[in-house]
């Protein structure tokens, strides 16, 4: 009881607080200094070796090649790139860009990136973000090519995201990989000056950057794991930008008059439920449809997600090359329990269910969820374990036969991603098995020609509507909070790029 | 003495290799950290390799023999999240934690202390009353709601410190009140109890009869030996200090030894929650030992 009390008399005052102290509040940072708040802390700067999401280093170093706000594939580090045949890629790289060292970038850099991340005895955790890369060729300071292992369509995304930053050789070469890990230095738009690890990153603007001197001169990453403490911080000014939002204070952070929420529409991953369907009772096609009819997906986003996402029936999303438009399923209990009785269970079934405190209000839309199938006779028997075992239990093919899980193609923006790994059989993440898919998702990924490529990851969502291999939810949306005078905007690629932010007026 | 030193040593050496298996078995009831080291899209294939490289394929028991035999050298392996030694990771975040376990403890000592006495003055009294209550309340309080309460009164609401971090002195204060609250009570609790049955004994009742202030009374005779229990309980909360404030760290963003174990502990990030729990227990199985020195030396009944 004391527990919950105190919880709701915290939540309660917390809620006053805020708004009181939205009322006056001076910035206090300096006009050319940003702090930015993030949950995580960064572990490492070795973008050849990250376990974690490449916000910083994506500051820190390039690619070969970028993506603008459009998130259109544009000339990086790289001028210029093309297939010459179905393995091998080449790359015209651009003339005179300088690491932080003033070290040279040349084809002998770009070679030297990828061998310590394909190299088996790296270890790399990242290595299978480029596993079609048997080598790298140089043809001149300025040309490479690059070899891959069969045709891998995928090549020119795989180039635009980590662990594909380029690194100066001789630097990693004078003081080793751990320093480099804590000391990096690249070609991007800001230069380390200080790192302490679990305290701040301080980052500097590279006054000779290849794309024009940045605008804000200093930026500080603080990493701010309570999320209720990293809303305090913005609005006392300590922060001027905050990345992952609370749901549950967005309502705050939207009564301020000095707060912008950033609400950046399918800029989170698609949230689905896995069926483990080569076991009873999910191995009927119609089991796994009158599941699907029987969740109310636009009551539960509008409802219990409070509008932070979007209901749908695609896994894939409307940035990705490949995405299929498919409306979310007809919530229909009826026919859902017709189909059920069709399926030779007229009075349901007993399943167990798990899904993670993990996403937005996650738990919650478990619960309605599960109360959702007992309208149609089947009890769902609902667990919520806690994260690190069940991200343990997931690729082990240990959890549950449903199995709530958030899944998406942020990093590449390309329907592979979003689907292959949960529904090709063997993928540690997919309780799939559908020779006809499996036919497809290979063939997927042999094609180079991008129309013929579409159109199979087309057909691929094609038979996911038909065959429900999973039941997909809906698509969150993710959140950024700024202070008003800070001129950003949200990516769906979730990255966060300090050259195009700037203070406004 | 010796003899007893060296039971009490052999004893602890003892507890230490028990905590040792115990973490390295539990840890791996858990599951493999292979497949959630890699990155989501890692094939099946390629979470064998890793695991492979890894010696995570190998018998747990071989596993647990060969991170013996390293830890006995002092070398706890490397971190899996933070590629870097798991010794180096903690010893530089020994300091911070230490720093606030400092702070935290010599305030609420203070306090408790002065509180502890003015309510065994008068057993029963209003001040005891009211101490009791305080004591009671600062208890009872969840360390989380206390410091975001903290937090968005004086980081929010009146701008005298910063919300989190660490380096300076004002990034000190909210944590430390955080944390040393509910030690104040502890030891408010502790004192008073300790002091109203010391002054219940026959030597102070002789102390009384010579006429000697009640002031003199409490400091000069009775305090001391109130003193003991304290002494115990002061220790053994140091020690389980050093091993982190787990919550307090977090809300802070402070960077010491608890926020090092959550963040290992999320990340299954094996040697590093193996060292971190080691070097608690280390800690603690140290300060249990010197107590006890300190027990012979302080009290005279305790004879060896």
């Amino acid at each position: 009881m004391r527990r919950i009390l105190s919880g709701v008399l915290g939540s309660g005052m917390l809620g006053l607080g805020l708004l009181a102290a939205t009322a006056a509040s001076p910035v206090l940072a300096a006009p050319n200094e940003l702090v930015i708040g993030r949950a995580a802390s960064a572990a490492t700067l070795d973008p050849g070796f990250l376990r974690e999401a490449g916000t910083l280093v994506d500051n820190i170093f390039d690619t070969l090649i970028l993506r603008d706000t459009e998130m259109k594939l544009i000339p990086g580090l790289a001028l210029s790139w093309a297939a010459i045949d179905d393995t091998t890629w080449e790359f015209k790289l651009r003339p005179g860009v300088k690491f932080h060292n003033g070290e040279a970038f040349d084809a002998t850099a770009v070679k030297f990136t990828f061998d310590r991340v394909i190299d088996p005895d790296a270890k790399s955790p990242t290595i299978s973000y480029v596993r079609s890369v048997v080598g790298v060729d140089v043809v001149d300071p300025l040309t490479v090519r690059v070899r891959t292992n069969g045709p891998d369509p995928l090549l020119p995304t795989r180039m635009s995201r980590y662990p594909a930053y380029i690194v100066p050789p001789k630097y990693i070469a004078e003081v080793g990989k751990d320093v480099f890990a804590r000391k990096p230095v690249g070609t991007g738009s800001y230069k380390v000056t200080e790192f302490v690890q679990d305290d701040r990153v301080v980052m500097v603007a590279n006054p000779d950057y290849w794309r024009g001197k940045p605008t804000i001169g200093r930026v500080v990453w603080k990493p701010i794991p309570e999320a209720t403490a990293r809303i305090a911080a913005l609005v006392s000014g300590e922060v001027q930008l905050i990345e992952g939002v609370p749901a549950e204070l967005v309502g705050l952070v939207k009564a301020s008059p000095e707060l912008n929420l950033e609400q950046v529409r399918n800029g989170g991953l698609t949230i689905y439920l896995g069926l483990k369907s080569t076991e009873k009772p999910l191995s009927d096609v119609k089991v796994r449809r009158a599941l699907s009819m029987a969740i109310d997906r636009k009551t539960i986003v509008a409802e219990i997600l409070k509008g932070l996402g979007t209901a749908t029936g695609s896994q894939t999303s409307p940035a990705d090359f490949g995405y299929k438009a498919i409306e979310p399923p007809a919530y229909d209990p009826a026919k859902a329990k017709a189909l059920l009785a069709e399926a030779g269970y007229p009075d349901g079934f007993s399943i167990k269910m798990q899904v993670p405190r993990r996403y937005i209000s996650s738990a919650e839309v478990g619960q309605a969820i599960a109360q959702q199938f007992a309208a149609i006779g089947v009890k769902a028997e609902l667990e919520v374990p806690e994260w690190s075992v069940y991200a343990q239990q997931v690729p082990a093919g240990k959890q549950a036969p449903i199995y709530m899980l958030a899944w998406g193609s942020t990093q590449t923006l390309d329907a592979d991603a979003a689907l292959f790994a949960i529904l090709r059989t063997g993928e540690p993440y997919s309780t799939v098995s559908m020779p006809a898919l499996d036919t497809l998702l290979d063939q997927s990924r042999k094609i180079v020609d991008a129309d013929k490529r579409k159109a199979v990851l087309l057909e691929i969502q094609d038979k996911m509507v038909e065959d429900v291999p999973l039941l997909t939810l809906y698509q969150e949306d993710s959140l950024y909070a700024a202070r008003k005078d800070l001129v950003f905007k949200g990516r769906p690629d979730a990255r966060l790029p300090l050259f195009d932010l700037k203070f406004g007026p | 003495m010796l003899r007893f030193l060296g039971n009490r040593l052999l004893q602890s050496a003892v507890v230490l290799l028990g905590v040792s298996a115990i973490v390295f078995f539990c840890l791996f009831l858990a599951g493999d950290p292979a497949a959630l080291m890699m990155s989501p899209d890692a094939s099946r294939a390629e979470i064998d390799t890793f695991r492979k490289a890894m010696g995570f394929d190998d018998p747990v028991l071989v596993q647990y023999l060969r991170y013996l035999g390293k830890a006995l050298t002092g070398d706890f392996g490397i971190s899996l999240r933070f590629q870097r030694p798991v010794m180096e990771l903690v010893l530089e975040r020994l300091p911070a934690t230490a720093l606030l376990a400092v702070a935290a403890l010599a305030w609420s000592t203070t306090l408790g202390f002065v509180f502890g006495v003015l309510a065994a003055i008068k057993p029963g009294g209003l001040v005891d009353f009211l101490v009791r209550t305080v004591a009671l309340a600062g208890q009872a309080v969840p360390v989380f709601w206390l410091g975001l309460v903290l937090i968005l009164f004086f980081a929010m609401k009146w701008r005298l410190l910063p919300t989190g971090g660490y380096g300076e002195a004002r990034h000190l204060i909210l944590p430390a009140l955080t944390l040393g609250a509910y030690y104040t009570s502890a030891v408010t609790r502790l004192v008073r109890a300790s002091l109203i049955d010391v002054m219940g004994e026959d030597y102070i009742r002789t102390a009384r009869a010579k006429g000697l202030s009640p002031g003199r009374v409490i400091i000069g005779h009775a305090l001391r030996n109130a003193l003991i229990p304290v002494l115990t309980v002061q220790a053994m909360y140091f020690a389980a200090l050093l091993g982190g404030a787990l919550v307090t760290e977090i809300i802070f963003a402070w960077p010491g030894i608890g926020r090092l174990a959550v963040q290992a502990i999320q990340n299954r990030d094996f040697p590093l929650v193996q060292a971190v729990v080691l070097l608690a227990s280390t800690v603690f199985v140290l300060a249990n030992l010197m107590v006890d020195i300190a027990y012979v030396l302080l009290n005279p009944r305790i004879r060896l």
